[in-house]
């Protein structure tokens, strides 16, 4: 098992946020957490991205294993450094001041295997070409889309083998959603493994493999993509009816 | 006429460098930690004092060496040892607040009891006493028609120039540089990044105080009086210099600093010089209400 969450429990100051959650994730899987908003979502995948307190969640009990390995001691960066988890979080956060060339070339920062690095350059910009045909703007300039793409693409760079994915559809047009998640499937068949986090249950199980429904801080569901699609009370609460 | 034009001119440039250079720190550490670190004037001055040990102690050990040996070993020395202060100040008093998450205010406050703390150490190390700086450079006078200038203004605008050049080409050209302009526009992104966050913001104290050490041993090479509190009055100058151009970019606070220089020397050519201050401020008033953001400054968005 690559990722293994075991009945972690997690407090933003003073507020549980998760109430002892357990799920895995294998190499070469596409895991969805879907649930709705506040469900603790976003609070799962910063614990695993080790942002220390006061911006960061801290955990009060349970454990987050990687490879085998706790990784509750290790640093923030050191996770992607040492790792290779990387996260494209909520929001984008794509440091809009520097280029997009800019943002790819930072999230190398901890990288000197220059070879690689040029060659996830052309991946990058294969998957998205978009990215290359902007690649000197500054980063603020591009559409939405396109800043998920950069958001995605940072991931990359860091020479990350699994990367964690917080609302990639968030604020796309349908189009441009579906186009997101074909590039993901892409990466995924290329042996990423991804987590996604998605408000948009519907496209989230149609792309991952297996699924978790999280509601208010605990694991409600879990199965297969297919059977949390047909499961009833999924359909009623996430899918529309 | 033209001359006095271009002397003052040209004392101005001198003059400005100083706050250049240390508005440079103030508006890198603002870029990056959004914290204006007012103990930086007080960092000039231990430059000043650093320079002054060190030279002191070199001209002790050999007195034989001639002034330019000297120098060239001064200048290092003193940049090194003026950025380790700089960096345990951070480490000291800064870090620990920022893991505490303290609300701004009590940083900026820890701050300014830094640069006291500075202040009154030196006065009780050293004493009220005055400490006048060893002559290291012979004075050499260039004149051109009226205009005269000596080798060590040359070299303290050339300095100012060098150090702003040096820090494009970080900021722009290095990841570390990229890095510091990425904290300053988010924050929370950059160790998602695999980019330690403290590891750059010990690298901005490390130029932004060595930079101070720089423009304290040129002072000192210029006028050559030293006391615990040089620091305090051109330090408050060189953060409005900073302010003025527009906190947290580079090139603002550069500029700034030789606007501040142009405004002060101006007043002074024309006006008695108690004057100074007064309409140099009032001048700095006006452009602030006018660009409330400074002369670089985009509110918000473009930092560093």
């Amino acid at each position: 098992m690559l990722l293994e969450i075991k009945n972690l429990y997690v407090k933003y100051g003073n507020i549980e946020a998760l109430h002892g959650i357990s799920f895995n994730v294998d190499k070469g899987e596409i895991v969805t957490l879907i649930g709705a908003n506040g469900a603790g979502k976003t609070t799962t995948l910063h614990t695993i991205t080790r942002v220390p307190p006061p911006e960061g969640p801290k955990v009060t009990q349970g454990d987050i294993l990687y490879k085998g390995q706790s990784i509750l001691g290790v640093e923030a960066h050191k996770v992607v450094q040492d790792l290779h988890i990387a996260l494209s979080p909520e929001g984008r956060h794509i440091f809009g001041n520097l280029t997009v060339e800019e943002n790819l070339q930072l999230a190398t920062y901890a990288r000197n295997d220059h070879d690689t690095i040029q060659e996830d350059f052309k991946r990058v910009y294969d998957l998205f070409p978009r990215l290359y045909e902007r690649r000197k703007q500054r980063s603020e300039s591009l559409s939405g889309g396109e800043q998920q793409m950069l958001s995605v693409g940072r991931s990359l760079m860091t020479g990350a083998d699994f990367i964690m994915l917080d609302e990639p559809s968030m604020g796309l047009a349908p189009l441009l959603m579906y186009d997101m998640f074909r590039a993901l499937k892409e990466l995924n068949s290329q042996g990423m493994t991804l987590l996604l986090i998605e408000q948009n249950a519907r496209i989230a199980l149609q792309f991952a493999h297996r699924g978790y429904v999280l509601d208010t801080g605990a694991i409600v569901a879990s199965g297969n993509a297919k059977e949390l699609m047909n499961n009833p009370d999924v359909k009623k609460a996430y899918l529309g009816g | 006429m033209l001359a006095s034009i271009i002397q003052n001119l040209f004392n101005a440039f001198q003059w400005g460098s100083f706050y250049s250079l240390i508005a440079l720190g103030y508006t890198l550490v603002y870029g990056v930690l959004r914290l204006i670190n007012f103990a930086h004037g007080d960092i000039f001055m231990v430059g000043a004092y650093i320079a002054f040990f060190i030279a002191t102690a070199i001209l002790g050990m050999a007195m034989s060496l001639p002034g330019w040996m000297v120098l060239a070993m001064v200048i290092p020395a003193t940049m090194i040892l003026t950025a380790l202060v700089g960096v345990s100040l951070e480490r000291i008093a800064y870090r620990p607040l920022r893991r505490k998450g303290a609300h701004r205010l009590y940083v900026v406050i820890t701050a300014l009891m830094c640069g006291l703390v500075l202040e009154n150490g030196n006065l009780a190390l050293l004493g009220a006493s005055r400490k006048s700086f060893p002559e290291l450079v012979d004075k050499v006078v260039y004149s051109i028609g009226d205009v005269s200038m000596t080798n060590l203004k040359i070299g303290v605008v050339l300095s100012a120039v060098l150090v702003f050049i040096f820090l494009q080409f970080i900021v722009t050209k290095t990841k570390i540089g990229m890095a510091m302009r990425a904290i300053s526009y988010d924050k929370f992104a950059v160790p998602l990044m695999g980019i330690p966050i403290d590891t750059v913001i010990v690298f901005t104290f490390i130029l932004g105080s060595s930079f101070a050490g720089l423009a304290g041993l040129l002072f000192a090479l210029s006028y050559p009086i030293l006391d615990p509190y040089m620091g305090a009055m051109v330090g408050w100058k060189a953060f409005i210099a900073a302010v003025v151009g527009g906190i947290g970019d580079i090139r603002g606070a550069f500029l700034g600093g030789f606007l501040l220089g142009f405004v002060e020397i101006l007043v002074v050519a024309v006006f008695p010089s108690t004057y100074r201050d007064l309409i140099a401020f009032a001048i700095l008033m006006v452009i602030l209400c006018i660009k409330p953001t400074g002369m670089f400054g985009v509110a918000g968005t473009t930092k560093i």
